[in-house]
C-alpha cells in the first residue's frame, strides 16, 4: 500500500480556492440579476426560490470545497519520482518518474499572484500524464522547479 | 531531377497535373451549382473558365516554393511564397511513415508521403506528392537509418544527401516476413462492426435525403417509394439490414482490399491496403508499445477479432492507420498477436477478475438508466395514452440492461506478465490491451466518491503511445497498488 505524499500545500491555498469559488458564485449572481431585470412578470417568487437554491448550494461549496481540497492535496518529490494527491469529491494520486519528465512549468494565476502562490506542472511524453501541484508557496515552488529541472536534465533519452 | 547546392529537393513534377485535379474535385459542388445556375439563364459568358489558369498557376507556384531536404540529422520541409514556413523534424524522432495514393495519384505513379514524429499528433510533415519509388526510398532511408546495410548508405545524420542516391531497387524484400494477408472470405465480418454499421448508416442517411428530393419528380423513385411503403414492417427492416450490410461490405472492401502485413528484419511493421486509395503505413518497431485486441459484440458472437497496434506518433486523424488486422477469425488474429508480442499469458491467458464491488457497479450503471427509460415509457402510457404495445419494450429493456451489465463485468480483468500489463473492459466495444511494461511512463489512481465508498479504483497507466492512457477499471484498491508495485517497484520504493 502506498502512503500519502509527505508535504501539504500552502495554507493560503484554502483562501485561493475560496476566492475561486466566490468568482463562480459572482457569475451566478450576475445571471440572477440579469434575469430579475429582464423578467416582466409581476410574480417574483420563482426568482427567490432559484436564488435560494444556488445560494445554499454555492455557500456550502465555497465553505466545504476549499477545506476538503486542502486536506486531500499533498505532494512529494524525490530524486526519482514526483508523487501527488489531489481532488475532493473525485480524488486521484499520480506518480511520474523523473526520468520521463519533458517539461516543468511554473504558473501563477491572478489570485495566486495576489496570495504569493504558484502551481507547478510536470509533463511527460504522454498527453494524459501531466502532474500539477496547485497552491504552493512561491519560494517552495521555485525550489521544486529547480530540483525537478536538474533531475530531468541529468536523464538522457527521449523520454517516451 | 534538379537539386540545388544545399540538398533541397522539389516534389515530383507530375504533381502539377494532380493539383488542378484536386482543386477541381474540391470545388465540384460549387462547379455543379454554377452549371445548374447557367442552365437556367441565357448568359453565354463562361467566366468560370478564367479560374483554370489561376488554379494551374497556383499549382505551379506551390510546386516551385515547396522543397524538402534531409540534412544534419533532420528532415526539413519549406513552403509558402509570401509566408515562408519551415517544418523540421529530427530523424531520430520519426515514428511512422504513411504513403497514400488516391486513384489519380496511382494513375500518375505518385504517392503522398506523411512523416509523423514524436511529441504530439500535430507534428507531421506532408510531402504531396512524390513518385512512388522516391517515396518508398525516402521511407526506407528514414526508417532504416540505423542500419546502413538496408539502405546501403551511411546513417543520414552526416553530410547532405539526395534521396535519389539511394539504390533504385527497394529495400530487400526477401527476408521480409509476411505476417498476414487478407482472406476475401473475411469480408463476411464487415457488417458486424460498429464502425462498418456507422459508416453504412451515414451513407443511407445521405442517400435518403438525396432521393427524397428526386422522388417528387422521377416516377422510378416514386414507384420505389410507394412499393417500400406498402411492404410490412419486417420486410422494411430486412431491406434496411440488407442495404446497410451491403454498404458495410463495400466500405470494408474499399478500405482493406489487398491488406497485407509484413515485418522486415529490423522489426518494422508495414501494412498495405486499399482498393482505390492505396495506403502503406510503416511503423518503427522501436516505437511500438503494445497491441490492442478488439472484440466488439458482433465480432465476438461470430468468433472474430481485430488487431491494432499501440504506438507513438501515429496519425490519429487518418482512421485505420493503426490496424494490424481487419476483422478476421479469432484463430487467425490470436496467432498473429502472438507473433507480434510473443507472450501467451498476455495475449490469451486468463485475467484476474475485479470482484463483487465492480460487478455491482457495472449492474447499477446499466440498470439505472434502463429503469429511467422504462419508467418514462410507463408514464407516457399512463399520462399521454401512448400505444400499449410500447410496454412490451419495458421487460426487454430491463433484461437487456442486466445482460449488458453482466457482460461488462465479465469483460473486466487485468494481469501482469513479465513483459506486459494487460487490461480488458467493455461489452459492445470490448478491448484487451497488451501494454509493454517499459512503455508505461506514469501512473494515476483515480477514485470517484462512489468508488471510494466501495473500495475500488481506476488504475491508469499513462504512455506516450496510442490513446496516451490505458485504464484498469474498478479494480479493488489494494490490487491496484499491487499492480503498481509489481510493474514499477523502483517508483514505489520511495513512497511505500
Amino acid at each position: 500500500m502506498l502512503r500519502e505524499p509527505a508535504h501539504r500545500v500552502s495554507r493560503r491555498a484554502v483562501l485561493m480556492w475560496t476566492i475561486q469559488a466566490l468568482v463562480v458564485l459572482a457569475v451566478l449572481l450576475a445571471g440572477q440579476v440579469v434575469w430579475w431585470l429582464v423578467d416582466d412578470s409581476p410574480s417574483r417568487s420563482l426568482h427567490w426560490i432559484v436564488g435560494a437554491v444556488w445560494l445554499v448550494a454555492g455557500a456550502a461549496y465555497a465553505v466545504a470545497m476549499p477545506q476538503w481540497r486542502y486536506r486531500v492535496h499533498r505532494w512529494e518529490a524525490t530524486s526519482r519520482a514526483i508523487y501527488t494527491q489531489s481532488g475532493w469529491l473525485r480524488q486521484e494520486r499520480r506518480i511520474a518518474p523523473l526520468s520521463r519528465v519533458q517539461t516543468v512549468d511554473l504558473e501563477r494565476g491572478p489570485v495566486a499572484q495576489l496570495l504569493g502562490l504558484a502551481s507547478v506542472t510536470v509533463t511527460t511524453a504522454s498527453a494524459a500524464g501531466p502532474v500539477t501541484i496547485h497552491g504552493l508557496d512561491l519560494p517552495v515552488a521555485h525550489e521544486l522547479v529547480d530540483a525537478l529541472t536538474a533531475a530531468a536534465v541529468a536523464e538522457t533519452g527521449d523520454a517516451t | 531531377m534538379s537539386e540545388d547546392t544545399d540538398g533541397w529537393r522539389r516534389l515530383d513534377a507530375r504533381m502539377l497535373l494532380v493539383h488542378p485535379l484536386e482543386t477541381l474535385i474540391r470545388f465540384l459542388p460549387a462547379l455543379l451549382a454554377v452549371v445548374l445556375f447557367r442552365s437556367g439563364s441565357d448568359a453565354n459568358d463562361r467566366w468560370e473558365l478564367y479560374a483554370i489558369p489561376l488554379i494551374v498557376a497556383f499549382g505551379v507556384l506551390r510546386w516551385l516554393t515547396t522543397r524538402y531536404r534531409i540534412a544534419d540529422g533532420q528532415i526539413e520541409l519549406r513552403r509558402g511564397l509570401f509566408t515562408k514556413q519551415t517544418t523540421t523534424a529530427r530523424l531520430d524522432k520519426v515514428r511512422t511513415i504513411d504513403l497514400t495514393a488516391r486513384v489519380y495519384h496511382r494513375l500518375l505513379g505518385l504517392a503522398k508521403v506523411e512523416v509523423s514524429t514524436a511529441g504530439g499528433h500535430h507534428d507531421r510533415l506532408v510531402l504531396d506528392a512524390l513518385g512512388v519509388d522516391a517515396g518508398r526510398r525516402l521511407r526506407a532511408e528514414l526508417l532504416h537509418r540505423l542500419d546502413p546495410a538496408v539502405t546501403g548508405l551511411p546513417a543520414p545524420t552526416g553530410a547532405p544527401m539526395a534521396v535519389e542516391d539511394v539504390p533504385r531497387e527497394a529495400p530487400p524484400r526477401v527476408d521480409d516476413e509476411l505476417l498476414l494477408r487478407l482472406d476475401p472470405t473475411w469480408i463476411r465480418y464487415a457488417p458486424l462492426t460498429v464502425t462498418g454499421l456507422a459508416s453504412a448508416a451515414a451513407i443511407v442517411g445521405f442517400a435518403t435525403q438525396g432521393f427524397s428530393r428526386f422522388s417528387q419528380e422521377r416516377s422510378v423513385f416514386r414507384d420505389g417509394a410507394s412499393l417500400v411503403s406498402r411492404l410490412s414492417w419486417w420486410a422494411d427492416v430486412l431491406l434496411l439490414l440488407g442495404i446497410v450490410s451491403l454498404l458495410a461490405v463495400g466500405a470494408y472492401v474499399l478500405t482493406f482490399w489487398g491488406f497485407r502485413l509484413t515485418r522486415n528484419r529490423l522489426g518494422t511493421l508495414h501494412t498495405r491496403r486499399g482498393l482505390l486509395t492505396s495506403r502503406e503505413t510503416s511503423i518503427d518497431a522501436a516505437r511500438v508499445r503494445g497491441i490492442r485486441l478488439d472484440e466488439p459484440l458482433g465480432l465476438r458472437l461470430a468468433g472474430a477479432r481485430r488487431l491494432k497496434v499501440v504506438t507513438s506518433g501515429l496519425l490519429r486523424e487518418q482512421g485505420g492507420s493503426d490496424w494490424l488486422c481487419p476483422p478476421a477469425p479469432a484463430d487467425v488474429v490470436t496467432p498473429l498477436a502472438l507473433r507480434i508480442r510473443p507472450d501467451e499469458a498476455a495475449v490469451s491467458g486468463p485475467l484476474t477478475p475485479h470482484g463483487p464491488a465492480a460487478q455491482r457497479r457495472r449492474l447499477t450503471r446499466a440498470v439505472v438508466p434502463a429503469t429511467l427509460v422504462a419508467a418514462a415509457l410507463v408514464a407516457a402510457r399512463l399520462l399521454w395514452d401512448w400505444h400499449g404495445s410500447l410496454l412490451v419494450l419495458v421487460p426487454l429493456i430491463l433484461v437487456g440492461a442486466v445482460a449488458l451489465g453482466q457482460d461488462r463485468y465479465r469483460a473486466l480483468g487485468h494481469t501482469v506478465t513479465p513483459g506486459h500489463l494487460v487490461s480488458r473492459h467493455g461489452s459492445l466495444d470490448r478491448q484487451r490491451i497488451v501494454l509493454d511494461r517499459d512503455g508505461i511512463i506514469g501512473w494515476k489512481v483515480e477514485q470517484s466518491f462512489f468508488q471510494r465508498r466501495v473500495g475500488v479504483a481506476t488504475l491508469v497507466a499513462t504512455t506516450a503511445a496510442g490513446a496516451q492512457h490505458y485504464d484498469v477499471v474498478d479494480v479493488p484498491l489494494e490490487q491496484a497498488y499491487a499492480v503498481l508495485a509489481h510493474v514499477s517497484p523502483e517508483l514505489l520504493a520511495d513512497f511505500a
